[in-house]
């Protein structure tokens, strides 16, 4: 009998033996980058907390981007909780295959939007097959990546300026997104698996950056801390954060109004790139899916314009 | 993962992978020096764990288990089974083999929301068959 010191071990035989598991992998990888070739920037809204305005702020930071003529796409990353379609007003949209991917519906303002809630109507809540009932902890993640994964290379991105990711909340969610698409940032090339995930040479390839958004409480600014923590520690390119919800903006009185107890900006140790004030009409745009050319010249605009060109200031 | 047979010190080959059942894939590896088979069977964790990767385990021409199939096909509109037209409900359109693979290129998860999307967009203007004219014009008529 072979002593096991002498036979052979996994790295001295090529192949698995026909599934081919890693070279998929890797192909699927391929199939990401070839989808993101024209995308120059990809910047990722993440918080961490909950609750705190990251669609709301995506969806309007990438309208005032897209007012000025960039290129623009979202993608609702929060699969159990897409909120982009109903906001965007494309719940209804038509897929439609092109020769080889498929067509991305757009906003009436030109942005392409993918969320999951053009797909499954919000009387469901998303549920994969599985073939281990009742585990879904121990597989979820990988489900959900997979599936975008699946849905990076399967659309038609084309040439973006720049391609916004809602992120799902969660501090631990933010980091695996950031694991996720660091691979893919031309200046971050890294391998995993013994497999080089950065894209081919003479391929194009985004640049991959993180905006994070807090709200004036301090047990926000507790769990966004976190996250700025988590990210600190890959080599994750941090924007800044926006502080959303900074008072409220009460149309009888034109006047930002305070609307949490601390009036101070949150401190996180990465650059503020300006404040947004909650505006309840805004609000009930988001809920009817109604383009930011119709809010109208209001102050809540006005931050968000400020923001979104702090955001291409420090995008370039 | 890989099997190597060891008194011949040789990787073993994929021969074939049964069709789940209750979560369990049986795949069959044999040894390409003594001919000497073995059985993987995989329980439901180790199942589900390779469908969540998305990949396909089995020969790339094998139709067994993991990738390709929509992940959660009970959440999709218009994913039931097609039933022929009855009175009042809307006339079949047919699809050409050259559009019926532009739709077979998309993620499954979209492809029955598509089908239904562009029948609904071919009946609107008249159209009884959807070939690549007819996405193109739905590509164009939605700013695609």
């Amino acid at each position: 009998m072979a002593r096991v010191e002498s036979m052979k071990r996994y790295h001295d035989i090529v192949g698995d033996g026909g599934s081919r598991i890693l070279e998929q992998v890797a192909e699927q990888r391929a199939r990401i980058s070839d989808g993101l070739a024209g995308v120059r920037h990809v910047v990722a809204v993440g918080s961490g907390k909950g609750g705190v305005g990251k669609s709301t702020l995506t969806l309007q930071l990438a309208s005032a981007l897209r007012a000025r003529g960039l290129r623009i796409a979202i993608l609702d990353a929060d699969f159990n909780g897409p909120s982009q379609a109903r906001m965007a007003g494309v719940q209804e949209a038509l897929f439609v295959p092109g020769s080889h991917k498929v067509s991305l519906p757009r906003t009436s303002n030109g942005i392409a939007v993918f969320s999951m809630g053009s797909v499954i109507p919000e009387s469901e809540a998303l549920e994969f097959e599985s073939a281990a009932h009742g585990e879904s902890h121990t597989w979820r993640a990988t489900r959900e990546f997979a599936l975008l994964g699946e849905i990076l290379g399967s659309f038609e991105w084309g040439a973006l300026d720049l391609l916004m990711f809602d992120l799902p909340p969660g501090a631990e969610r933010t980091v695996q997104y950031a694991d996720f698409l660091g691979p893919l940032d031309v200046a971050h090339p890294s391998t995993s698996l013994g497999m080089t995930l950065s894209p081919s040479k003479g391929q194009g390839s985004p640049r991959v950056s993180f905006l994070l958004v807090t709200i004036p409480s301090e047990v926000a600014r507790g769990v966004v801390a976190r996250s700025v923590a988590a990210l600190s520690k890959g080599p994750n390119r941090l924007l800044g954060y926006v502080e959303n919800m900074s008072g409220y903006y009460c149309r009888d009185c034109n006047a930002i109004k305070p609307l949490f107890g601390s009036s101070e900006i949150s401190r996180l140790g990465i650059p503020c790139l300006g404040t947004v004030p909650f505006d309840p009409e805004l609000a009930r745009h988001c809920d009817v899916g109604m383009p930011f050319a119709e809010l109208g010249e209001t102050p809540v605009r006005r931050a968000l314009d400020q923001v979104a060109q702090q955001l291409l200031e420090t995008l370039i | 993962m890989k099997f190597l047979c060891v008194p011949c010190d040789s990787p073993m080959k994929l021969q074939t992978v049964g069709p789940p059942e209750r979560g369990s894939l049986s795949i069959v590896y044999s040894c390409p020096e003594c001919g000497y088979e073995m059985a993987m069977l995989t329980n439901a964790y180790e199942t589900q764990v390779v469908q969540s990767l998305g990949v396909r385990i089995g020969p790339a021409e094998a139709s067994a288990e993991a990738g390709g199939r929509c992940p959660f096909p009970a959440m999709i509109p218009g994913n039931e089974q097609q039933q022929p037209s009855q009175a009042g409900e809307p006339i079949a359109v047919r699809w050409t083999s050259g559009a019926e693979a532009r739709l077979a290129n998309i993620p499954e998860f979209v492809r029955p929301m598509a089908r239904t999307g562009i029948e609904r967009f071919a009946r609107e203007r008249g159209a009884l068959e959807i070939d690549e004219k007819i996405l193109d014009a739905a590509r164009e008529f939605f700013g695609m």
